[in-house]
């Protein structure tokens, strides 16, 4: 076993917890709504179609506010990285695109949240569906105590889906850069693997059911360098399939394999959120270049 | 290989500048012909050319740019990066100086000073840029030193070839000519010692790229002062 997490977690509730009040300024402005119009059409580049598309999403727990405000369209395909100091509500809204926050009583959520286009918060939506087709993978490995096999099936056992189970598992394990090294071991326990190897087991769990969005909160914060390194070589990999979002305090992190950063900062408002590349060369802000140059935050 | 992205960028920043050597080196080489065959059309492909150079300068500046906001990186890396950077502009202006070569070309009347060795000397550069970029593309420091080497041959070449210009040009007193005349000479001279001035630099832009390229192998600011 290699190592597993000793930091501090951060959970949804903390993140969110102690966030203030909004604090909106001209910076509100900065937000390009529609990063599909940034691809690059003379490369000839085709143009990505918006895949999670948030509408003026406001979060509270209880009477403190954690996202304010937030519009932002996520295009298919390509990786979205949230970034910004603890307490933004960066993780709360990841929950927000698969409804995790239902399932804490306190939270409330306002706005609109269309996943291709249907609201997921309509009273039609059932939750359980729709995380199916939105996967997530967390901060700390947590793969289940069965056999690899059936942490990879796991997901397809309650959604009772049906098929070839050994296909799947390989294609599955296989996207997620893990097969290789688990294939002649598929009926020993998940929690024999490695933390690298544990997270990339999830990520497999997670794909498994074919989803449409993979969010991600903190996948590497727990892994060491090499199986970080790892992970966000697979993570590239997988937007050739999936919208991948996902979460990182890690701003080199986005930097490096991310297509588009969202700056989230205190008060859970949403600053800036365009190309990785602009993000981190030429910001709009001043708020956010004083944040990624490390001057505050 | 991890980090499979960044380590494909890496290795297409290495091809592109690569690429962009053999242009510069392509159009030097068609400035040298322009001189020696008093031809237009090559001359203005040179000048015209410029723009192409001039834009594949910022793409690669861009993309060592793009590397260092976005990957961090370091050790081998980040000396790679940074050699990069300094030589495309020693790239981009050679690819100027093959230009001024282009623009005597035309403007030249006649040749003057057939015993100045005009092509021999831009024999002489074209072989130390290849010689350089081996040298980066190869990693070898060995040829580094060696590039550096052969600038102190050049020099020579080039001085003395001035030298011989100036000489006959103090000896054959020029102005005894009608002033037209003496007008037309002292261009052609001008345009020569020019020539000579310029082939030199793209020497010395030769040296930079292969005092880079030695940081860049062995983290050794020998070569470049």
């Amino acid at each position: 076993m290699s190592q597993q997490n000793t930091d501090e977690q951060t959970t949804s509730e903390q993140d969110a917890g102690d966030g203030g009040s909004p604090d909106p300024t001209d910076d509100e402005m900065l937000i390009q709504t529609d990063v599909s119009e940034s691809v690059d059409e003379t490369s000839g580049t085709r143009r990505r179609e918006t895949v999670v598309r948030a509408e003026h999403v406001d979060v509270w727990y209880d009477d403190n506010q954690a996202l304010s405000d937030i519009t932002m369209e996520i295009p298919e395909q390509s990786v979205t990285a949230m970034v910004g100091p603890s307490g933004c509500g960066k993780s709360t809204f990841l929950r927000c695109i698969n409804r995790m926050n239902d399932l804490i009583d306190s939270a409330r959520v306002e706005g609109d949240l269309y996943l291709r286009g249907k609201n997921v918060y309509d009273d039609d939506v059932d939750p359980v569906a729709l995380r199916r087709r939105v996967g997530m993978v967390f901060q700390k490995p947590n793969p289940f105590p069965k056999s690899i096999y059936d942490n990879v099936t796991y997901g397809l056992e309650i959604q009772d889906k049906g098929g070839d189970y050994d296909e799947i598992v390989e294609r599955s394990l296989k996207r997620a850069a893990l097969w290789d090294e688990v294939n002649d071991q598929l009926d020993e326990s998940g929690l024999e693997l490695s933390g690298g190897q544990q997270q990339r087991l999830c990520i497999a769990r997670a794909i498994a059911p074919d989803p449409e969005v993979l969010l991600m909160d903190e996948p590497a914060s727990a892994l060491d360098p090499v199986a970080t390194s790892q992970i966000e070589d697979l993570i590239e990999e997988l937007a050739r399939d999936y919208t991948v979002v996902i979460v990182t305090h890690n701003m080199q992190q986005a930097a490096r394999i991310s297509d588009q950063t969202a700056v989230f900062l205190t008060g859970g408002e949403l600053v800036e959120f365009d190309d990785t590349q602009k993000i981190f060369e030429n910001p709009e802000s001043q708020r956010v270049e004083d944040y990624i140059t490390g001057k505050f935050g | 290989m991890p980090r499979h992205g960044y380590q494909e960028s890496l290795s297409d920043l290495r091809e592109d500048v690569l690429y962009m050597s053999e242009i510069v080196a392509e159009r030097l080489r068609w400035g040298l012909d322009a001189l020696e065959q008093k031809e237009g059309s090559t001359a203005r492909a040179v000048i015209d050319g410029d723009d192409e150079v001039n834009q594949m300068y910022l793409e690669l500046e861009g993309e060592c740019v793009d590397l260092i906001a976005l990957q961090q990186p370091v050790a081998s890396d980040l000396r790679f990066i940074a050699a990069t950077f300094k030589i495309i502009t020693d790239l981009e202006r050679i690819g100027d100086l093959a230009v001024n070569l282009a623009q005597y070309a035309l403007d030249a009347d006649q040749d003057v000073f057939p015993e100045v060795d005009v092509q021999q000397i831009g024999v002489e550069t074209l072989e130390m840029l290849d010689a350089a970029m081996e040298a980066y593309a190869e990693e070898d420091p060995e040829a580094c030193y060696a590039v550096a080497e052969r600038d102190d041959e050049l020099d020579a070449m080039c001085e003395a070839a001035s030298t011989t210009v100036v000489r006959d040009l103090i000896e054959s007193d020029p102005f005894g000519e009608d002033d037209a005349d003496a007008e037309a000479y002292m261009q052609d001279i001008s345009r020569l010692l020019l020539t000579v001035r310029d082939l030199e630099r793209v020497g010395d832009h030769a040296v930079n790229i292969a005092a880079r390229s030695l940081y860049m192998i062995e983290d050794d600011a020998e070569l470049l002062y």
